[in-house]
């Protein structure tokens, strides 16, 4: 039943967070960004159970499933949209997609 | 529940055809204006089935949308906005009849934006919730951005931006004045009495998107490039139909409900209508080109209107909605013409223009019928419903009658100047001797336009004995 | 009976929707004789009530019937319904009547013109119009059917509308009929504050109580009727469109613009006259502007040389007189000369369409002369046609002309200055017609004449010169119908309507019959020693007074007068508005407000690079600056 205290599981949060969004700033590749931003999401699901553990209630485990199923559409969504620019264009570097700019 | 149906059938056309591309413009064409006559078909089954004596709203719905706020998609007609939705039905079949003979590109789409912009018009006119009736008003923006936008003339572009900014600016202030009053009032009911109130803020809210769109001078910057750039079926449209939501709004909202305000504001708002009359008379009698004469002269009427709204007595309330209706048909009827001269001559310069009345009898007859009911040759039923605007505003004072008169003359002075200056005198430089005369298509879009006039004209009394007088 | 009033109404306006909906299906012949016909048909209804009313009881003979409410505000409804009495049956026989024998007339003339069938439909719709204004029940009808005769009238004038000159005629013809519009509008607002009705009959029988006799009410109303009369009838100061919708065919100058339409407003006072004796000082108003009229007409009509706008300033001159008779209350005087003046009046226009025609369309009398012998019978239709207008009996003009200056000269003060006006103006006409006559049709052919003169069978085609000839007998027998001291069927007929004004007896009356003869035959003798052989002493006239005949020719500067005070200040004003108020302020700088959005809108879209990371940066660092916020405020 007992393990690591709350503590811990919200260190390894953190660093997971962490990771993420350093990959999702410093990359330049679409899918790096997005295999980053689901490291980010994680951090957030382990966050959610440790929590939901400790007060003993169900609602953060919802939300973590809540949050894996809309992670999952995303990754579709996303990886759908890479492939579909990258038939348009050679290189998949972020900085050069700004077809949308203003 | 008829409401119901005659808000969503153009709706339901619209998404049909904006899902099947793949419709030849053919058979797009031939299912909006089938949607079209069938609208029209079914409010003329509602009319008949309507019970003109009693005052509140009927054949409509009521269904919780979010309770907390109470608000809810309540809809129904009252015997006033059935009369400014069968204006909307006939006049939006001429404009789907007429952009589906002319053969626009993307019919599919283009039909489909029109089809919901009936949807919309016909919502603002039977929502009785103002939460409803902002949303369906906004809506009715949204297909008239992209028809003029996309399938203006050349200086479309400018007229959509100046279009929507002022509309959006007026519709904006009267969101804020929704919220105030249904937070204040506990409902956005438009039916209960709780919605009544007193706070001048609130009038001067919904005051503002309704003099912009209306247009009330001189909030009217936006209206002679929408008309002039819109394609000429849009542009009727526009002028015939969304114009009369703002009034329509003046006379459901704005006045009943805040009685005192409107009391407080009827004088500014009489001497801006009357400036407006007459302001709009001087520009159509030196306006260059066809669209413009019919541009400020739908302005020079919507003020007239808008000073029957004010006199705010039963004459007055009266003559404004016959003339709401009257004019919708008029200046749909002017600007389809206006497209067909167009389409002849390829301009609608008047000095360019000229004797082509010869050898095209039907264009003949259908445009100086078309104008001399405009200009309200007695005994037409524009000059029963401006007789009675005057009536009305005679009773307030006898200063805007005689200003009403003035503008009388006026009117006979651009109306004659434009049949005159298309029909008559020597050809015009730009009309080929080859330009046709009205093709059955076109006689088939404006004819009943004109015969509903005149029918009106034999019997004004038609609309006038169907009023139970709910709001007066 | 009822039914047959109706019929006789809504006769002509299905001849106009029949030919227009047929279109090219129908014959152009048989689109004139369908509209001639229709109106024949509203002639013998019109008939058959007028003797159905005659068997009846004195005051028996009015009826009123609804089909249907036209308009309803409120409390205020008003009906599709007409009024059968003695006054309206009296103008509907006049209408329908003239209106008939024009018609008909009008389908030779028109013969083989391009556009026969609008033509033939416009008329019929005059006559439908026409019959609506003096049939109505109510003074709603009445101004819709005043309007529409405008319209009629308009849509004639400028028939030829190829013309420069007809177009602008027809424009200004109308514009000036829908000021009269405009002042009767008001009047009838006046009506509906004070009366809460517009039908004659409670109209009349409340307006003393509800508007006060000699009341500043009762004034205004009476001023905005007599606005609309102006206009109609073409008086002094807003006739200056009638010498102008000469332009249209001639039969067009006959019928709207001699017999029925600007008699109009004679009617109109006649038919509202108990509103106008309410406010006597406005109805004397209009005899005296009656009385300026005819005199400044039969001025201008010294100098024209426009065979049609010779004839139109005598009409203005004619309604002049009948103003002056309904002014000064004489009624049935003013009614009397209105169908005299339809029967001669028709017949001088149709008699000079006949020469117009015989001349290949050629209007000026300095081209015509010497016409007698040519077109023998239209001299002797003219020469009828110009004796009743001089008022020599035993025509028809003398009779009720004669009996408008009796009246005037029992009268008071003001009935002896309008009979001065009237005898001037019975000298001006008499020497104005014959002057027309002469040079016309006197003397040596004119080469133009001569080169031009194009004859049918007969001077004309048969279909117009049967009713030319009907009208000639009119003209000379028609003023038989009261002789004072003898009998006076008009007035009696019109009793239970409108109360006639005692006309002057015994030495009085003999002396303005002998006053009125002397001065028509002085006219005629001027003219004579004139123009019976074209000469140097008019132009020796001329050119002693320079002043003078500059003067009239420009017709008194009316027309100068209200495009300066008017038209030109309308327009400038409207294009003032154009280029400093409508162009910078609304268009341009609330236009403005558009730009500045799109500005605005311009540089924050410059943030938006589409670079990916720039927009995370961003949000990170929104994160950052939100979460030292929040813990700051913690």
């Amino acid at each position: 039943m007992l393990g690591p205290g709350v503590a811990a599981y919200l260190v390894l949060s953190v660093v997971l967070f962490a990771t993420g969004a350093l990959g999702v700033l410093l990359r330049r590749s679409p899918l790096i960004i997005l295999l980053a931003l689901e490291i980010m999401l994680n951090a957030g699901n382990l966050a959610l159970i440790a929590f939901a553990r400790r007060l003993g209630d169900g609602d953060g485990q919802i939300f973590a499933l809540t949050v894996m199923v809309v992670a999952a559409a995303e990754a579709v969504l996303g990886l759908g949209l890479i492939v579909a620019v990258s038939r348009q264009r050679a290189d998949l570097d972020v900085d050069r997609l700004t077809t949308l700019r203003g | 529940m008829e409401t119901t149906v005659l808000i969503l059938l153009p709706v339901a056309g619209a998404v049909v055809l904006w899902f099947a591309p793949w419709l030849t413009p053919r058979a797009a064409g031939g299912f909006a204006l089938l949607v079209a006559l069938a609208e029209l078909a079914f409010w003329i089954g509602t009319a008949l089935n309507f019970d003109f004596g009693s005052p509140g709203p009927q054949a409509g719905a009521d269904r919780v949308w979010f309770a907390d706020l109470d608000v809810a998609y309540r809809v129904g007609l009252h015997d006033y906005s059935l009369w400014l939705v069968g204006l909307t039905a006939v006049a939006t079949a001429a404009a789907v009849g007429y952009g589906f003979w002319v053969g626009r590109e993307r019919a599919g789409v283009y039909l489909s934006l029109l089809l919901f912009l009936e949807g919309a018009t016909v919502g603002v006119f039977a929502a009785q919730d103002l939460v409803l009736f902002y949303v369906f008003w906004e809506a009715m923006l949204i297909p008239l951005y992209v028809l003029i936008g996309v399938w203006g003339g050349p200086g479309r572009l400018g007229a959509t931006v100046k279009f929507v900014v002022y509309t959006m600016a007026g519709s904006l202030l009267m969101l804020v004045a929704i919220i105030a009053a249904g937070l204040q009032a506990g409902t956005f009911d438009m039916t209960s009495a709780a919605g009544r109130g007193s706070s001048t803020w609130i009038f001067l809210g919904f005051a503002a998107a309704f003099a912009v769109k209306a247009p009330l001078f001189p909030f009217h910057g936006w209206l002679p490039d929408a008309y002039r750039e819109s394609p000429p079926e849009v542009a009727a449209v526009l002028s015939g139909v969304i114009s009369k939501t703002a009034a329509y709004g003046f006379l459901a909202i704005a006045i009943p409900f805040y009685p005192g305000p409107a009391e407080d504001w009827r004088v500014p708002a009489l001497v801006l209508a009357s400036i407006g009359l007459v302001y709009g008379s001087l520009l159509a009698f030196r306006a260059p080109d066809v669209r413009g004469v019919v541009a400020y002269s739908s302005l020079a009427q919507m003020n007239l209107i808008l000073i029957g709204l004010f006199a705010a007595n039963t004459s007055g309330y009266t003559g404004a909605l016959l003339q709401m209706v009257n004019h919708g048909l008029i200046s749909a009827a002017l600007f389809l013409l206006a497209g067909a001269i167009e389409r002849r001559a390829s301009t609608g310069q008047l000095v360019l223009l000229g004797g082509m009345a010869r050898g095209r009898p039907v264009l003949a007859t259908v445009l100086i019928t078309t104008g001399v009911i405009a200009l309200a040759v007695p005994g037409s039923s524009a000059f029963a419903a401006e007789f009675l605007v005057l009536n009305g505003a005679f009773a307030v004072g006898w200063g805007w009658a005689v200003v009403g008169a003035i503008a009388i003359v006026l009117a006979a002075m651009y109306m004659l100047r434009l049949v005159s200056a298309v029909l008559h005198e020597n050809v015009g430089s730009a009309v080929p001797a080859e330009a046709l005369d009205l093709r059955p298509a076109e006689v088939g879009v404006i004819a009943p336009l004109v015969v509903a006039l005149l029918a009106l004209s034999f019997w004004p009394a038609a609309i006038t004995d169907r009023l139970s007088g709910a709001l007066f | 009976m009822e039914a047959l009033a109706w019929t006789a109404l809504f006769s002509p306006a299905a001849a106009v929707v029949a030919i227009a909906l047929a279109g090219e299906r129908i014959d152009r012949f048989a689109a004139g004789v369908l509209a001639a016909a229709s109106t024949g048909v509203s002639f013998l209804c019109s008939l058959v009530v007028f003797v159905v009313l005659l068997g009846r009881e004195h005051d028996d003979r009015s009826e009123l019937s609804t089909l249907w409410t036209w308009l309803s505000a409120g409390d205020l409804e008003i009906g599709v319904e007409i009024l059968i009495d003695p006054l309206s049956v009296f103008m509907m026989l006049v209408v329908s009547g003239v209106g008939f024998l024009i018609l008909s007339y009008a389908v030779g003339y028109m013969h083989g013109d391009a556009e026969e069938r609008r033509y033939h439909a416009y008329k019929a719709l005059f006559v439908f119009s026409m019959l609506l204004l003096v049939q109505s029940g109510n003074l709603l009808l009445l101004l819709a059917g005043w309007g529409m005769v405008g319209l009629s009238s308009y849509l004639l004038i400028n028939f030829w509308h190829a013309r420069r000159e007809a177009v602008a005629a027809g424009k200004k013809a109308f514009v000036m009929n829908a000021i009269g519009d405009a002042t009767f509008a008001l009047a009838l607002f006046l009506v509906i504050q004070r009366v809460g009705a517009l039908d004659f009959e409670t109209v009349f029988a409340d307006a003393p109580e509800a508007l006060g006799e000699g009341s500043t009410v009762a004034v205004l109303v009476a001023l905005g009727l007599l606005g609309g009369a102006l206009a109609k009838s073409a008086q002094v100061p807003l006739h200056t469109w009638l010498p102008d919708a000469m332009e249209g065919p001639t039969p067009v100058s006959a019928l709207i613009h001699a017999a029925t339409m600007v008699t109009a407003g004679v009617y109109l006072i006649a038919r509202t006259s108990p509103l106008f004796e309410l406010a006597v000082d406005v109805q004397e108003l209009a005899g005296i502007l009656g009385a300026v009229t005819l005199l400044v007409a039969g001025l201008v009509a010294l100098v024209q040389t426009d065979i049609k706008r010779v004839i139109a300033y005598s009409t203005m001159s004619q309604i002049g007189y009948m103003f002056v008779g309904v002014g000064l209350g004489a009624y049935g005087a003013g009614l009397f000369h209105l169908m005299t003046h339809a029967f001669f009046k028709a017949l001088l226009f149709m008699a000079a369409g006949v020469v117009i025609h015989a001349l290949a369309d050629e209007q000026d009398i300095r081209r015509m002369g010497g016409l007698a012998r040519e077109l023998p019978w239209t001299f002797r239709a003219f020469l009828v046609g110009s004796l009743a207008l001089a008022a020599i009996p035993p025509f028809a003009g003398f009779f009720s002309k004669d009996a408008i200056l009796s009246s005037a000269a029992n009268a008071g003060t003001l009935g002896w200055i309008l009979w001065a006006a009237g005898i001037g103006g019975a000298f001006l006409t008499a020497l104005y017609t014959f002057r027309l006559l002469f040079v016309v049709f006197f003397g040596e052919i004119s080469p133009f004449a001569r080169e031009h003169l194009h004859r049918e069978r007969f001077e004309g085609p048969l279909a117009m010169m049967w009713p030319v000839a009907v009208l000639a007998v009119l003209s000379v027998v028609g003023g038989l119908l009261q002789i004072p001291g003898v009998w006076h069927a008009v007035d009696t007929w019109l009793e239970p309507v409108v109360e006639s004004a005692e006309e002057a007896t015994g030495i009085t009356a003999t002396f303005s019959i002998l006053a009125s003869l002397a001065a028509a035959l002085g006219g005629i003798a001027l003219a004579w020693v004139l123009y019976r052989r074209p000469g140097e002493r008019p132009a020796a006239i001329r050119r002693r007074y320079p002043w003078a005949a500059r003067t009239l020719e420009h017709k008194l500067y009316f027309d100068e007068a209200y495009d300066a005070a008017f038209y030109a200040p309308s327009s400038r004003l409207a294009l003032w508005l154009g280029r400093w108020i409508e162009e910078p302020l609304v268009l341009r700088s609330l236009g403005g407000l558009a730009t500045g959005v799109r500005d605005v809108s311009d540089r924050v879209a410059a943030t938006q690079t589409g670079g990916v990371r720039a927009y995370v940066l961003a949000l990170a660092m929104g994160l950052a600056v939100l979460a030292v916020v929040f813990l700051l405020v913690a």
